[in-house]
């Protein structure tokens, strides 16, 4: 076995070898067959994702228009915010170097090196800007996300501190200034309900926003009023640019011409802050007065004014409200739930989202009805004798009418009667039992009155039951009931009752403060009704105006034919007529009766202008009054309303003034409305001095 | 020394495939260096590698391999002396100690180790072929294998210490290992692979092996395609630039996924993707086949051997060769976890060529003195 050869032989074991040989074969054949398949059948797939990695398509941001009232102040603008951002990637690569520049900026900016935890539930709830971790969770955080994305560790930093960062800038690799656009609301809460308020784009409507090239979680979208109505004039298009970039985000070059952003539109609008302020001084200090005075607390409350000949909204307010700069950044999660958890709703437009019984304004509808359908003629006397009883009938020839009274309200508060009435005094004293008595019909008094269906033509003709289209979110159309609405909604047949108290604005009859407005700004104005609206001018970034104002007429009542004629038997002819202009002149005088020596008087006493109006006291019980036990039969809690005009002779504002539980019309209501026309005539003598 | 007979035997095949790979890798690295500023010496330091290393061929070439054989005991003692003393005084470099710097460059001694191991057991095994092949004949040849690996093991480098170990199994299997141990070997390696990998997925704690490994190996099973960094970001990255490259390529200093540096680590263990991007299927194919060529040349000089210790030379440096461009080729096409080894000749690295040109050097050698004996 010890064999020493004489030469060396390569005893190397070929068959063996052969087997070697195989085996890379078989290795070459497989990688090739890889190879193919990755390069050449998959090749399509793998050269869009290469194509993916390298292509970046940017949004360039647009600037937001701005929001003037009618006299230029601003009401809206943009303002640069500074914040300090971390690319998590960019940092050192030395743990010790970041420390240093985690120290560095801790100093400058007053947020911790550490603070809180990295658990997933703090990572889970992280918001940036609103955390209070320190900056090396927060970097954590950014980087398990996004390393190549810049994090932002502290917002809204003062110029000065950013001035400072950006020359220090250079000794903190990683650590970026990001300018953010942000909006401001330089009048802040005395017009937060106009102007409204931004916000992120919200999850559900992420991708229509996308689509239209806005960017989730950069750019903002109106929330509320104006911000929100007129969002597509006002937000203006992104641009964009399609680069090429490299493995750190640097961008090359542009692969296709860039598209410039195109600025949003700017709006001057139909308020005038200084009377948007006097008006909510006018109502929240009457609100805080009389609560101090009658032991009440009146909590919400309405004011608006308007010309009656175009319709321009000069000043609206919506008590209470909110400050809108608080949600400038962004939406305090704390405020945003205590605004909507507050009873009183001050996220809600009570202008034109609150719907109300009007109560007695309504009987201006009640009176161009009974005058035009010739029930009475003005001067026929009608009884008031404090309280009548009906037989209740739910249909013709109801065997068991039950008798029901209808109170005047003078009846219940004094047991007084306002004894015969003609048209201007029963309208100038709001006297329930003579509307109750033209309207509904009463034994051979009154034997047609103008029953349900004629007094819903003409409340519509002045404007109720329908929105307007004004310029912000949430406009309400309130309700005028007719017998077929209550079969359906209430599963009830129409009675009597029903139209008695519906001549007076109560039962079943809605409004919102908007409409009451324009039903007496429309008979100021002549029968004309012109659509209420906020938006004076849409202007070009550049403040050239591209869209002037025009007045728009919805119609003429004494000219357009709106109201329909009905047979005996309740069903429409097809004729349409028109109201006489006597009628509307003669509810004016009854109107301008109201302050001289009717329910008005008293708060008009002393006015220097001479103003039209009509009061109201709606009874009610809604879901606020019935769980408080409030709603105690004959004596409901009732919301104040007034509205009118001035001068009387030429009419330039129309006022409405609602206090909701406010209880007495002239008590409440009126001297709001008083001062808002005061202010207006204040206003107007200064500018022509 | 240098005599006429030495470069008529002289491979020239051989050192012409080497030449065209090695001068191809410097332009490969010439693209893949893609702006970094680390990298911007890379060229000039591989330009010089390759220099010194076709050289050493050459010098090694004329020396007469069977020199080797009677110093082997001296290689082997100095190789583990500096795989010792990398233990003890290396530099910190990456988590694991790796090389000494001589002069700017860095020497790994596992790299030269690969060479010791391969001339040690092919001393080994030459001398032992008429002796019975039993479970001594391997326990030595093992014992020899592993008192180099421990402490390549250690440092800790455990694909340098997969590459050893499948040196040895494979020059034993080539000096006659009997078939039952061969199944045998087949079944242990298999079961301890799956007791392995079980321990890892129970979360036990295995000796010698890193977080870092466990994670390549839990990631080549789970992946992750969305990753946005890391290690399977870097994978999907080399797949999109092997896929995008198509039939022929996006050409050269024309990919994206290198030029704007999607591709990670492009110009050492990625560099094949880097290749298969911007020379599509066929230049890839041709580069493979290239090295197939050296792997396939290598086998031939150990057909033409006259003796069994340079045959087993050859045929050692054959597999060191193939394996690692196997293994390189297979974590690029992503069939394979994530391992440091590069792609012999093409990708940068004076340390991992110091062990390829030695390993041709031998085999031109081999090839140059089959023919003279000198005696």
């Amino acid at each position: 076995m010890n064999r020493q050869p004489l030469e060396p032989i390569n005893e190397i074991n070929h068959s063996r070898l052969l087997t070697v040989y195989i085996l890379i074969g078989l290795v070459f054949i497989f990688y090739l067959a890889r190879l193919f398949t990755l390069q050449v059948v998959q090749g399509a797939d793998f050269t869009t994702r290469a194509i993916d990695n390298r292509t970046r398509e940017i949004s360039l941001t647009t600037t937001r228009g701005q929001i003037f009232d009618r006299n230029g102040t601003l009401l809206a603008r943009n303002i640069a915010s500074y914040n300090v951002t971390i690319t998590p990637a960019d940092l050192p690569a030395d743990e010790g170097a970041i420390q240093e520049v985690y120290r560095q900026l801790s100093e400058l900016i007053n947020v911790p090196v550490n603070n809180g935890n990295t658990e997933e539930e703090t990572v889970r709830n992280f918001t940036p800007c609103q955390s209070d971790l320190g900056i090396t969770q927060i970097v954590y955080i950014g980087e398990t996300n996004a390393p190549f994305d810049p994090v932002r560790i502290k917002c809204n930093i003062d110029e000065t501190t950013a001035r400072v960062l950006q020359e220090q800038k250079s000794d903190m690799p990683g650590v970026s200034i990001e300018i953010e656009s942000v909006r401001e609301y330089p009048t802040g809460g005395t017009t937060a309900e106009v102007v409204g308020f931004l916000g992120p784009i919200p999850a559900i409507e992420q991708n229509y926003w996308e689509s239209l090239g806005f960017v989730s979680n950069r750019d903002k979208v109106g929330y509320a009023g104006i911000e929100n109505y007129m969002n597509d004039v006002l937000i203006g298009k992104n641009g964009s640019r399609v680069v090429e970039v490299d493995n750190s985000g640097q961008i090359l070059r542009d692969l296709e011409s860039p598209i410039e952003p195109v600025p949003g539109n700017s709006l001057t609008l139909t308020i005038d802050t200084r009377l948007q302020a006097a008006a909510k001084a006018a109502l929240v200090n009457w609100m805080e007065q009389k609560s101090f005075q009658l032991g009440n607390n009146y909590t919400s409350g309405v004011v608006i004014a308007m010309d009656p000949r175009t319709g321009e909204v000069l000043s609206l307010v919506s008590y209470p409200s909110y400050e809108n700069n608080r949600m400038a950044r962004l939406i305090p999660s704390y405020y945003f739930a205590q605004l909507n958890q507050d009873p009183h709703k001050p996220l809600f437009n009570h202008a034109i989202s609150a719907e109300h019984p009007p109560g007695s304004v309504f009987k201006l509808a009640a009176s161009i009805g009974i005058l035009n359908e010739g029930v009475i003629t003005p001067d026929q006397l009608i009884n008031d004798p404090g309280i009548i009883t009906i037989e209740q009938k739910f249909f013709e020839n109801d065997p068991n009418p039950r008798p029901q009274e209808y109170w005047c309200y003078i009846a219940k508060t004094a047991t007084k009667q306002h004894g015969d009435l003609d048209f201007l005094g029963g309208f100038s004293q709001s006297c329930d039992v003579y509307f109750y008595k033209v309207t509904g019909g009463y034994k051979e008094e009154v034997e047609e009155g103008l029953n349900i269906w004629r007094l819903g033509e003409y409340a519509k003709a002045l404007g109720y039951g329908i929105t307007y289209g004004i310029e912000l979110p949430g406009e309400q159309n309130g309700l005028i009931p007719d017998p077929t609405w209550k079969r359906i909604n209430v599963f009830e047949n129409w009675s009597i009752g029903d139209t008695y108290i519906s001549a007076i604005g109560q039962g079943y009859v809605l409004a919102t403060p908007l409409q009451v407005l324009v039903s007496a700004a429309t008979l100021a104005n002549d029968g004309k009704l012109m659509r209420p609206t906020l938006i004076k001018e849409v202007l070009d970034n550049q403040g050239n105006v591209i869209k002037p104002f025009e007045p728009e007429m919805l119609w003429d009542i004494t000219k357009d034919p709106r109201i329909h004629v009905y047979d005996e038997n309740f069903f429409q002819t097809g004729e349409v007529k028109v109201v006489e202009p006597w009628v509307v002149d003669l509810v004016k005088d009854g109107m301008r009766e109201v302050v001289v020596s009717g329910t008005g008087q008293a708060a008009f006493e002393g006015a220097t202008f001479q103003s039209a109006g009509k009061t109201g006291t709606a009874e009610y019980c809604d879901d606020v009054a019935r769980p408080l036990g409030l709603c105690i039969p004959g004596s409901w809690p009732a919301h104040a309303w007034y509205v009118g005009y001035a001068p009387y002779d030429n009419p330039e504002i129309a006022v409405v003034a609602f206090v909701y539980d406010g209880d007495e019309g002239a008590l409440l209501a009126a001297p709001v409305a008083r001062q808002v026309m005061e202010a207006y005539f204040e206003l107007k003598s200064a500018a022509t001095n | 020394m240098l005599r006429r007979e030495t470069w008529r035997h002289f491979d020239y095949w051989l050192f012409g495939t080497v030449l065209l790979l090695s001068v191809f890798g410097i332009v490969m690295i010439r693209s893949a260096v893609a702006g970094n500023i680390e990298l911007v010496n890379s060229v000039r330091n591989q330009t010089i590698f390759v220099g010194l290393g076709l050289g050493l061929i050459l010098v090694l070439a004329a020396i007469n391999y069977r020199t080797w054989a009677s110093t082997t005991r001296l290689l082997y003692a100095g190789g583990i002396i500096l795989l010792i003393g990398i233990y003890l005084i290396g530099d910190a470099a990456f988590g694991s100690t790796r090389w000494f710097e001589v002069g700017g460059i860095n020497i790994q001694p596992s790299e030269l180790g690969k060479i010791i191991l391969i001339i040690a057991l092919a001393n080994y095994f030459a001398n032992t072929v008429d002796q019975p092949h039993n479970l001594v004949w391997i326990g030595r040849s093992f014992a020899i294998t592993m008192g180099m690996t421990i402490w390549v093991l250690l440092q800790p480098n455990l694909s340098t210490s997969i590459v050893l170990l499948v040196i040895w199994f494979s020059m034993l299997f080539i000096s006659g290992l009997e078939l039952k141990y061969v199944l045998i070997f087949g079944g242990v390696g298999l079961v301890l692979l799956v007791v392995i990998m079980i321990l890892i997925v129970s979360g036990v704690e295995v000796p010698l092996i890193q977080d870092y490994q466990l994670d390549r190996v839990v990631n080549f099973i789970n992946r992750d395609n969305e990753a946005t960094y890391g290690e399977q970001y870097n994978i999907q990255q080399a797949l999109i630039s092997i896929g995008s490259g198509g039939w022929s390529g996006a050409g050269y200093g024309n990919g994206s996924q290198v030029q704007l540096r999607f591709l990670k680590v492009r110009h050492t263990d990625f560099i094949f993707s880097a290749m298969a991007e911007e020379f599509g299927f066929i230049g890839t194919a041709l580069v493979m086949a290239l090295l197939i060529f050296v792997v396939i040349r290598c086998l031939y000089v150990a057909r033409k051997s006259m003796d069994t210790f340079g045959a087993l030379i050859a045929y050692g440096i054959a597999t060191l060769i193939f394996f690692q461009m196997a293994v390189n080729i297979g974590v690029n096409l992503n069939v394979l976890p994530v391992t440091g080894l590069t792609l012999p000749f093409i990708s940068y690295g004076g340390s991992s060529l110091l062990s390829l040109v030695l390993g041709i050097g031998l085999v031109e050698s081999v090839a140059a003195h089959s023919q003279t004996l000198d005696f």
